[in-house]
């Protein structure tokens, strides 16, 4: 088991270095530097000298590999560097927008957990009947239908009907979480309505091969109720690729919530990631998107240890078959 | 020594000036309270909306209004602009200026007694660093506005509260150029040691305006708090709130629900008609220095030949232009020459249609089929053949920009051009711009005044920063020059007619309309008014809300 983790964990840190040069390399190919958007200079209003100036104030007039192996430098110090657009240090606006995108996550996977599986399981118990054909339907629109469109939708109805906008200001969870959950709500149905659909179908067809199962014939044939030869024996057997699936889609749905926070003007990480490629923040586009990289190693990391966990064949084994 | 009169023309004698400076200082500090006497309530917070965050708070530095918007009601300038004639001044930091015979030395007088944020007192050093910030700004540090004060020979103390500018040529112009709303004073002691540092003052607000800064939340707000300290009349308002709400839709129904009480810039027509219909908003539209001119590179062929230039101006048809692009982008003006629709600079209907594919502008009475066909003609003369590509660079996050260039572009292919638009992002689109590298651009240009000296400085001259299509011509610098230093406002007038009649027959810049922003505020909202630009009036210490 320990070989096993340290395989993957030696693979999630050589997943994050590829990460972190290609980042790095993007945001710098696309043309437009820093100091041309931090000036203005798009106005034609700053000359080049200044121009060299910031370029050499920001060191973004250093050979590239001298800038790489500064920016690393401090990374693996926990050193996120300054925002070049807003000259605040990096680590502090992502610390104040992270909780934003994290509750929405959160939110968004709730929804889908506690929609989805009883959705998959109503499906696979009835299956055939027009319940399994509506919730297959449902699903298959769910997996078409970006996330971006629905909140282009949800917002489009509930400013046509309720009157409703945006909220001006997101409380912070810890400030107000009754008011924060309810703001938060609908950037969580469109995010989650993907991995809602997804968990059900998933649900559904690990549930109809359960169901077919010897032991939960015999289960039924001791007299079980129906409640509990579907939830105790069937979906606690067929719960773990359920498990890594929700794990999976858990650390996917952070890059998904960039456009999503962007249709409903949420101020948090999808929204800061875009205004620093805009504006050619170097530091903040390359600290968000290795810091999104780093969810999803470790969320595949953390699915592994679970998958451990759940079936000890695993840890007996010493990796995945 | 004699007094001009706010710096604008003509000379008075020196006592009616001081007078006027005297009558304005008891302006503004009375006729504020006598105008509001009615109804000012004090108290409450003023929620407006703007178009995203400052993306820092140095003024000086900045080119966009959401900086320029939040800054304003922190800072002061040397005098500000009347809001009830923007061609007067009113006394702010300085008490009162006085001009030299000669023009060539402008002196102020500071208040004593004014304070900044953080307690200290303004000293006539600080005026200084902050000039010449502007001026001549430290390493590291940028200055997009730096040609308003150009014309700046040294600045010196005069005692404790004196300021001695010297000129290198008499500028009518000056004393409004050097009281810009970008040129705020900061206090030396806080902005020094962080100019050293290359950052200046973009996370610090520290100034002697009527509020101060109390907290920022970026992406989400930015709240401003009166200055009990405040030098002048206290402002009305508790605090001001900026919400940063990027859609102008969004804005629009915020603004409508009564969330927000207003937001002062917007260029969607559609969203301003709302707006005009929905009750307890008052929302307006009124011109301001931004145009937008197809600008071809004349260091690549055949864009160097006077003839092809010319063709491209008889190719567009602006009051079509106007028609489709002016909803989308707020150009909805037109001006007979370089200058603010409605300025007295403009040239007559006569002296425009003298100029090829000017007569398409609005009630100039011209042909289109007869320019266009004009046009043809010019090109084969040139030598340029049917189906010439030629690629209009865009940037796509503007409207102003982008959709100006579809229609430039399909307007260009009446006349046997094979026009493309080639859309990029600001960096990219900055990029190819400042490098050369593009054939034609359609740039709306934003000027941060109305001023001759601006839009003709800045927009119009060889140095003066929007010269994208690199031409150079001395004679046109010249005769920018010979109109700044002109006192006699007569005789200015003629010099600014001669300097725009030589450079629109030279196609440089080809001037297709300009555009007009919207603001819209809740009826609630009094004491504030829109000036022809959206820097001016912004210090928001007058405004209140009612009820």
């Amino acid at each position: 088991m320990a070989q096993f983790l340290f395989a993957r964990f030696w693979s999630g840190l050589m997943t994050l270095f590829c990460v972190a040069v290609i980042v790095f390399i993007i945001v710098r190919v696309i043309p437009g530097d820093a100091a041309m958007m931090l000036t203005g200079a798009g106005a034609g209003v700053v000359s080049e000298q200044e121009l060299e100036a910031v370029r050499e104030r920001l060191g973004i007039n250093q050979p590239l590999p001298v800038q790489f192996v500064a920016w690393v430098g401090d990374f693996v110090r926990f050193d996120l560097g300054t925002s070049i657009r807003t000259g605040a240090p990096v680590a502090d606006e992502i610390a104040a927008r992270f909780p934003y995108t994290l509750q929405i996550a959160v939110m968004a996977m709730v929804i889908a957990v506690v929609l989805g599986v009883p959705a998959g399981v109503l499906a696979a118990r009835f299956t055939g009947s027009w319940i399994d054909r509506l919730l297959q339907t449902l699903s298959v629109a769910g997996l078409a239908a970006p996330s971006f469109w629905v909140g282009l939708l949800i917002i489009l109805s509930l400013v046509t009907f309720f009157r409703w906008s945006a909220p001006l200001f997101w409380e912070p969870f810890w400030v107000s979480p009754i008011q924060s959950i309810t703001q938060l709500i609908w950037p969580a149905i469109a995010a989650g309505l993907r991995q809602l659909a997804l968990i059900a179908r998933m649900t559904r067809s690990i549930m109809l091969e359960v169901l077919g199962e010897d032991y939960i014939r015999t289960a039924r044939a001791k007299g079980l109720s129906e409640a509990r030869v579907i939830f105790r024996h069937g979906l606690t057997n067929g719960s773990l690729p359920i498990v890594t699936l929700i794990g999976f889609e858990f650390a996917a749905l952070f890059g998904s919530l960039i456009i999503t926070e962007t249709v409903f003007n949420v101020p948090g990480l999808g929204q800061y990631v875009i205004t620093a490629i805009m504006n050619r923040d170097y530091p903040a586009a390359q600290a968000v998107v290795l810091l999104l990289a780093g969810i999803v190693v470790i969320g595949n990391l953390l699915v592994d240890l679970i998958y451990g966990w759940l079936d000890p064949r695993m840890r007996l084994k010493g990796k995945p078959s | 020594m004699k007094v001009r009169e706010l710096g604008l023309s003509g000379s008075l004698p020196r006592r009616s000036v001081l007078k006027a400076a005297a009558g304005a200082l008891l302006g503004s500090a009375v006729l504020p309270s006598m105008a509001w006497a009615q109804a000012p309530v004090p108290g409450g917070t003023l929620r407006v909306s703007s178009g995203g965050d400052p993306p820092d708070f140095d003024l000086h530095q900045t080119t966009t209004y959401l900086t320029q918007h939040v800054g304003a009601p922190c800072y002061s300038t040397l005098m500000r602009v009347d809001p009830a004639n923007p061609t007067q001044l009113l006394p702010d930091l300085a008490e009162k200026f006085e001009v030299s015979d000669d023009g060539l030395t402008v002196t102020f007088t500071l208040r004593q007694g004014v304070k900044f944020h953080d307690g200290t007192d303004l000293t006539v050093d600080d005026v200084i660093y902050s000039l010449n910030r502007v001026k001549a700004p430290p390493s590291g540090i940028v200055s997009p506005r730096r040609g308003l004060l150009g014309n700046i020979a040294t600045i010196e103390p005069v005692g404790a509260a004196g300021l001695k500018i010297t000129l290198s040529q008499p500028q009518p112009d000056f004393p409004l150029l050097v009281s810009n709303p970008f040129n705020v004073i900061y206090p030396k002691a806080v902005v020094e040691p962080l100019d050293a540092e290359g950052v200046g003052m973009k996370r610090k607000i520290v100034g002697t305006g009527a509020f101060k800064l109390g907290r920022s939340i970026d992406g989400q707000l930015y709240e401003l708090e009166r200055n009990e300290a405040y030098f002048g009349t206290p402002a009305h308002l508790d605090k001001i709130q900026f919400f940063p709400i990027r859609g102008e839709i969004e804005r629009g129904v915020a603004l409508q629900g009564e969330r927000i009480d207003a937001c002062f810039l917007f260029a969607s027509e559609a969203v301003l008609t709302t707006l005009r219909e929905a009750p307890g908003v008052t929302a307006l539209r009124r011109p301001t220095p931004t145009f937008i001119n197809l600008i071809p590179n004349v260091t690549q062929k055949p864009f160097d030949d006077v003839r092809v230039r010319e063709a491209l101006s008889l190719a567009i048809d602006r009051s079509a232009f106007i028609a489709t692009v002016g909803p989308l982008a707020g150009a909805f003006y037109h001006s007979y020459g370089l200058l603010l629709p409605g300025s007295d600079y403009q040239l007559s209907t006569d002296e425009i249609r003298e100029f090829a594919g000017y007569d398409t502008l609005p009630d100039a009475g011209g042909d289109i089929e007869a320019n266009r066909a004009r046009a043809r003609e010019l090109l084969k003369e040139a030598g340029v053949p049917e189906g010439f590509k030629v690629s209009l660079l865009a940037r796509g996050d503007l409207p102003a920009f982008r959709d100006s260039s579809i229609n430039v572009a399909s307007q260009l292919n009446a006349i046997g051009f094979d026009a493309s638009v080639d859309v990029r992002d600001a960096g990219a689109f900055a990029t190819a711009e400042n490098r050369g590298e593009f054939q034609l651009v359609v740039h709306s240009v934003a000027v941060s005044g109305s001023l001759p000296d601006q839009i003709l400085g800045e927009g119009y001259t060889s140095f003066g920063g929007r010269n994208y299509g690199k031409w150079e011509d001395p004679s046109l610098d010249d005769l920018y020059r010979a109109q700044s230093r002109e006192p006699d406002v007569e005789k200015r007038k003629a010099l600014i007619r001669d300097f725009q009649l030589a450079f629109m027959k030279t196609f440089y810049h080809i001037n297709l309309a300009w555009v007009g922003y919207g603001a819209a505020h809740s009826d609630r909202v009094k004491g504030w008014s829109a000036l022809p630009d959206i820097y001016t009036n912004m210090q928001l210490d007058n405004v209140y809300l009612e009820g």
